[in-house]
This record gives C-alpha cells, sequence and structure tokens, in this order.
C-alpha cells in the first residue's frame, strides 16, 4: 500500500492538472466537466483520509462534497448551458489560450514560492502542503481572466476546493458544522449567481448605454 | 432584573431582524411592511440596551460580546430600521421591481440578520458565515429595479466579495492550524507567537476582508453595487456593511501579538492610505451622485483602516468616524434616494436648485455632505482629528501628510458637486417646487443629526463607549 503522503501528492498532482486545464479551454461544457472532477478528486482525498484516520466527520464532508459539488451544481450549470446556447464558449478566450497556459503556470510557481518561504518550515512532513494554495490562487486567476458568467463561477468554485482540500491536509480537527455551514454557504452563493446569470440573459447583456451608469 | 441580562437582548437583536425575514413573508404588502418595521424597530432597541447594560462576555463556546461589537451592534440596528422605515416611499417608486415587497422586507432583514450575527459571535469561523452570508442576502436587493446595469453590479458583487472572502476563509484554516482554536476572544487574551504563517494569515485576511471593506485595488464592486442598489440598502451597504466586513478584519488583526510588528502595521496603514487617496481623486470624476457618495464611503472606509493600522488614539478615531459615517452617509443617500425619486436622475449635471426645489431634503443633503467628509463639528472630524493626530504623535508625519491630502481633496470634490446641485441656479429658468412628505425629510435629518451631535457634544455616553470599545482591543487606547 502506498504511504499516506504518497496518495495526498499522487491526488494533489491531479488535482493541480485539472487546475492548468481549467485555464486554457474556452467551451464551457469540458469546464463544467473539469471542475466536477477537481472536486470528485478532492472527495475521493477526504473519502481517504477518513478511511486512514478512521475520521467519519471526513466522511461526511466528503459525502457533501460529492453531493453538491460534483453533482448538484454541475448539474445545475449544464442546465443553464442547454438554456443558454450562446455560453457555451467563452467568446475570445480561445486567442487567448497560450497567455492564459502561461499566466497559470506563472501563479503557480509564485503560489508555490509564498508558501514555502512562510508556511513550509512548519510543514515539513507535508510535501503537497502548497498545493491548495496554488490552487486557490489559480482559481482566482481565473475569475479576474474571464468574461462569461459561468465560468466565473467556476472559478469561484475553484477557489472552494482550495479551502476543503486545505482543510482536509493541514488544518485536521476544524469544527464539522462550520465546515457544512460553508458547504451550504457556497450553494447560497452558486445559487443566486445562478439567478442573476439568467436575469443577465433576460435583461440581455448590457449595452454601452447602461454601462454608462457603471463608469468612473 | 431579567432586563439587565445581557442575553436577552442578544437573542433580541439575532430574533427580530430573523422573524422579521420569515413573518415578512405574508402575502399581504401592508402587513409584510408592518413586521419589518416592527422587529426592526425591536433590533434597534436591544441594540440600544446592549450598548447600555455593561461589558457582557461570552454565552457558550460561540457567542461572545464585548463593548466593541456592542457598539457596532448598536450601529448596524439603527441604520437597519431607518432603512426599513425608509423603504416604503422609495418602493413606491420602482416600476415592475424585481422583488415583490414581501420579498424586499424579508431579504432586507436577512441582510441585517447577517451583519448583527456577524457581530454577536465570538468565533471567527461563524464570523466568516457572517460576512459570506450578507453577500448572499444583500445580492437580489441591488436588482430590485430590473435595469440591466443593476443586475451586471450584482454580478460583479457576488462574485468579487465571495472570492475575495474565500480567500480569508484559507487565512481562517491557517489560523486553526497554527492555534487550535477560532475563539476571538480566547485568541486576543494569548495571542499565538509571531510566525511566517500568522503573518501570511493576517496579510490574506486584510485582501479577504479589504475586499469586501472595499479596500483599493479590491474595490471595484463597491461603486457599482452601491450606485445601482436602491437607496435604503445603498445606505446600509455604505453605513453598516462596510464597517461589519472592518470589524471582522479587526477580530484576526487583534490576533497578533502586542506591539504588532512594524511591517504588518505597515501593511494595514498602506492599503488604507492608497484606498483614501484613490477614492479622493476618482470622486472628482464621478457624473452620477450615488457613485460620488460611494466613492466618498470608500475614501472614509480607506481613512478608518489607517486608524486601525496605526492603533491606540488613531484606532479611538476610526470607530468614532465609523459611527458617525454610518449615520451621515445614510442620511446622504436617502437624500440621493428622494432626488431620484423627484428628478428621475441620478446624473448630477442635470440636478440643479435643489434649494427651492426640494428645500428639505436639499438641506439634509448638504449637510450630510459636510458631515461624510468630516467637517467641524461632525463626529466625523473629530475621528479623522484623532486619527491624523495618531499618526503624528506615532511620529508617522509621511502618513498623516498624505491622509490630510486625501482628506482635503475628498471635502473638496464631495461638497463642489453637491453644492452645485444644491446651490446654482437651474439655467432653463426657476424650476417649481416639489412636493416633499415627513416621511422622506424625517430620516435624513434624524441620522444627520446623530452624526452632528457626535461631534457637537460628543454624545458623553456614546462617546463614552467608544472608548470602552477601543480600550477593548488589545493595542487600543488604554
Amino acid at each position: 500500500m502506498l504511504p499516506t503522503s504518497d496518495v495526498e501528492a499522487l491526488v494533489g498532482l491531479g488535482i493541480l492538472l485539472t487546475a492548468l486545464y481549467l485555464q486554457s479551454e474556452s467551451f464551457v461544457g469540458p469546464l463544467v466537466d473539469a471542475i466536477a472532477l477537481q472536486s470528485l478528486l478532492v472527495s475521493v482525498l477526504l473519502g481517504y483520509l477518513a478511511w486512514v484516520d478512521d475520521d467519519p466527520s471526513l466522511a461526511l464532508l466528503a459525502g457533501l462534497a460529492v453531493a453538491i459539488r460534483v453533482l448538484l451544481i454541475p448539474y445545475v450549470l449544464r442546465r443553464q448551458i442547454r438554456a443558454f446556447r450562446w455560453r457555451f464558449r467563452e467568446l475570445g478566450a480561445s486567442q487567448r489560450v497560450a497567455s492564459h497556459a502561461l499566466a497559470a503556470v506563472a501563479v503557480a510557481i509564485v503560489a508555490w514560492f509564498i508558501f514555502q518561504q512562510t508556511l513550509g518550515p512548519a510543514l515539513p512532513a507535508l510535501p503537497g502542503a502548497a498545493f491548495p494554495f496554488v490552487l486557490l490562487l489559480e482559481g482566482l486567476l481565473m475569475l479576474s481572466t474571464r468574461t462569461n458568467t459561468l465560468v466565473q463561477v467556476m472559478g469561484y468554485l475553484e477557489e472552494e476546493n482550495a479551502v476543503v482540500y486545505a482543510g482536509a491536509l493541514f488544518a485536521g480537527g476544524f469544527p464539522l458544522f462550520l465546515e457544512v455551514v460553508i458547504f451550504l454557504d457556497v450553494l447560497g452563493v452558486v445559487l443566486v449567481a445562478v439567478i442573476l446569470s439568467i436575469q443577465r440573459s433576460v435583461v440581455g447583456a448590457p449595452e454601452e448605454e447602461y454601462l454608462e451608469e457603471l463608469t468612473g | 432584573m431579567i432586563l439587565s441580562s445581557p442575553v436577552l437582548w442578544l437573542y433580541l437583536v439575532l430574533l427580530a431582524p430573523a422573524s422579521g425575514a420569515v413573518l415578512s413573508q405574508v402575502p399581504y404588502p401592508r402587513a409584510s411592511e408592518i413586521v419589518a418595521r416592527v422587529t426592526s424597530l425591536l433590533a434597534l432597541a436591544a441594540g440600544g440596551a446592549l450598548l447600555a447594560l455593561p461589558g457582557a462576555g461570552t454565552f457558550g463556546p460561540y457567542f461572545g460580546l464585548d463593548r466593541l461589537s456592542d457598539l457596532f451592534l448598536f450601529m448596524v440596528a439603527a441604520v437597519y430600521a431607518s432603512s426599513t422605515w425608509f423603504s416604503r416611499g422609495y418602493l413606491s417608486h420602482v416600476d415592475r421591481p424585481f422583488l415583490t415587497p414581501e420579498r424586499y422586507y424579508g431579504l432586507l432583514s436577512a441582510f441585517a440578520l447577517a451583519m448583527l450575527f456577524t457581530l454577536s459571535v465570538s468565533d471567527l469561523g461563524l464570523m466568516w458565515i457572517g460576512v459570506e452570508g450578507t453577500t448572499v442576502a444583500s445580492a437580489l436587493l441591488i436588482v430590485l429595479e430590473r435595469k440591466p446595469a443593476s443586475v451586471e453590479a450584482a454580478w460583479r458583487y457576488t462574485i468579487i466579495a465571495s472570492a475575495g472572502l474565500t480567500l480569508s476563509l484559507f487565512a481562517l484554516l491557517l489560523l486553526y492550524r497554527e492555534t487550535g482554536t477560532l475563539d476571538a476572544f480566547t485568541l486576543a487574551a494569548h495571542p499565538p507567537p509571531l510566525t511566517g504563517s500568522l503573518v501570511l494569515v493576517v496579510g490574506l485576511a486584510l485582501v479577504g476582508y479589504g475586499t469586501k471593506v472595499g479596500l483599493f485595488p479590491m474595490h471595484t464592486w463597491l461603486p457599482d453595487a452601491h450606485s445601482e442598489a436602491p437607496s435604503p440598502v445603498s445606505a446600509l451597504f455604505s453605513g453598516v456593511l462596510l464597517p461589519t466586513a472592518l470589524y471582522a478584519f479587526l477580530r484576526v488583526y487583534d490576533v497578533v501579538p502586542q506591539p504588532v510588528p512594524a511591517a504588518l502595521r505597515y501593511l494595514v496603514i498602506v492599503f488604507g492610505l492608497v484606498t483614501a487617496l484613490v477614492a479622493a481623486f476618482l470622486l472628482q470624476q464621478q457624473r452620477s451622485f450615488k457613485r460620488l457618495l460611494a466613492y466618498s464611503s470608500m475614501e472614509n472606509m480607506g481613512v478608518a483602516t489607517v486608524g486601525v493600522g496605526l492603533g491606540g488614539l488613531a484606532l479611538y478615531g476610526a470607530l468614532l468616524l465609523l459611527v458617525a459615517h454610518a449615520f451621515a452617509k445614510s442620511s446622504a443617500f436617502y437624500s440621493a434616494g428622494t432626488v431620484l425619486r423627484r428628478l428621475g436622475t441620478t446624473q448630477m449635471s442635470r440636478v440643479r436648485d435643489l434649494r427651492h426645489r426640494l428645500p428639505a431634503t436639499g438641506a439634509a443633503w448638504a449637510l450630510s455632505g459636510l458631515a461624510v467628509t468630516g467637517t467641524p463639528p461632525f463626529g466625523t472630524f473629530f475621528g479623522e482629528l484623532f486619527i491624523l493626530s495618531g499618526a503624528i504623535l506615532d511620529g508617522q508625519l509621511a502618513v498623516a501628510g498624505v491622509l490630510l491630502l486625501a482628506l482635503v481633496v475628498a471635502f473638496l470634490g464631495v461638497n463642489a458637486q453637491l453644492g452645485r446641485m444644491i446651490f446654482l441656479e437651474d439655467p432653463q429658468g426657476p424650476s417649481p417646487r416639489l412636493s416633499e412628505n415627513l416621511g422622506e425629510t424625517f430620516l435624513p435629518w434624524g441620522n444627520v443629526l446623530v452624526a452632528l451631535l457626535l461631534g457637537l457634544v460628543s454624545l458623553p455616553y456614546l462617546s463614552e463607549a467608544i472608548r470602552a470599545a477601543a480600550g477593548a482591543i488589545p493595542g487600543g487606547i488604554p
């Protein structure tokens, strides 16, 4: 059987690969699949740690992560894509794939460096401890570089995956009820985002005269 | 005897808006409004009682009050009550609203509940949930008028604020890993040793909560959301939501052992200074009076953040500034709402001669403009004076100089633009006087007078409460 740290590093690598893929994909459908896969990998890690540590609270979180982040939220997002066909690809993003990918790699290196400088000495036994921090900044990068509303929601979900990942990896004992409420809170944000996204479609893309109101 | 029990008032301050959120869903708009009004007054009474009672302590593992939270609870409850009462007239002019009155009052109460909850808990994790809850509860309120620009503003608010707050959640995970607890009072009393990890915690919390405070460069949601939200909601955003987020950061900042290392202090001070300066210059080029007020809020939050970073007397000034600003800015937004309703525009170039057209509203607006820019003898003036004095006494002359520049630029920008709308005559000739009712003028006047009283007589009792609140923070005044 593989040592726990190897399993953590292996799953972490998979999660990072999904993060890099998310940065360079412009079709929204595959992005939803990728974010669901990333959430699944985080859930697998939670489940594995629950099994190794015999911790039922981690098992509960793994179940919640599967229900909410692997199944429910991707289902809602896919329905959105079907309802509004024009959203299935982010306009212009395909021309920026190379720069997005380069920026993603640069952010990963910077995040790794910051983490090692601040927390590295305290976590020598966890070689993959920097992965969640890298994932957090990758999510932030996605949010700031994309314009498609659904893709922005996925950037936010990636950030939240980073938090759950960090909680599992190096904040053992974090109060369970807090984790559960945070899961529900995230669900609330996504639902509000979807309602707003629908409204955006109903009222149409803001035209110049409307955007005029938001200048300055 | 039971009335002197803080726990009773703590329950009431939370249960009142909670019941308002639920009971206002009755399918009768008038009943819904009455429920919301009554419950907001109950919350205000409970907030006032908590401020009047001596320091309370903790209640169970998750709730806890000290003089700082008491002060903020009162401030939020007061602006919540005034915004609820101001809403009726405002809602009446909205065509095809996105929310029915029941939903509007329900979300308004839920929004207030999330802020009051944030201020009532001692657990930093729950505090984060409260701050994030404010986003969930308030985002749909911005869309009330169903305009493309308001949907865009609500979208940006939801995504930017939530993304920023995730950074502060990450900070809390790191803090928990470092200390094994998230109880703010325990951590403040027994701070962990300063490590690289703790520096990262404060940095992430500053950027995370700072997004919601409106600190530069994470402020981009703020002018959009404040300008597109209905005026009573803008008053809550500007007056109390931003300070509530600053409160959450302050609780994390308290964890740093005293004396706070210079690098961390400068990090906070620089974020505040740059925010104040950028906002002061940006507000010069605004065309919408609501965006002007939004940038003024950003400038005030920057100044208050500098006070937090400096500590001591400046922290006392920051708290005085936040309280006086809450009342003054809510007054300014109520007046702005009345002008929008009567004249149908937010464009400053199209608003003239308010002193004749809407004399009571125009006068309240002029006063609130002076108040939010720290004119003596408003409470905001003394708050800013204490922050400047704190910087000078601390030997931070450069900080004091830049801060003074920001304050002067903001003062000139806000008052010149408000002055043109109020005192300049319409080039197309005199316009008829428009009707004003008591409901529209009472609250703007009432709130700006509180800001005035805070400075004029310094309301000995409230001033003492602010002093006690500053004393409750490590590094605050003794």
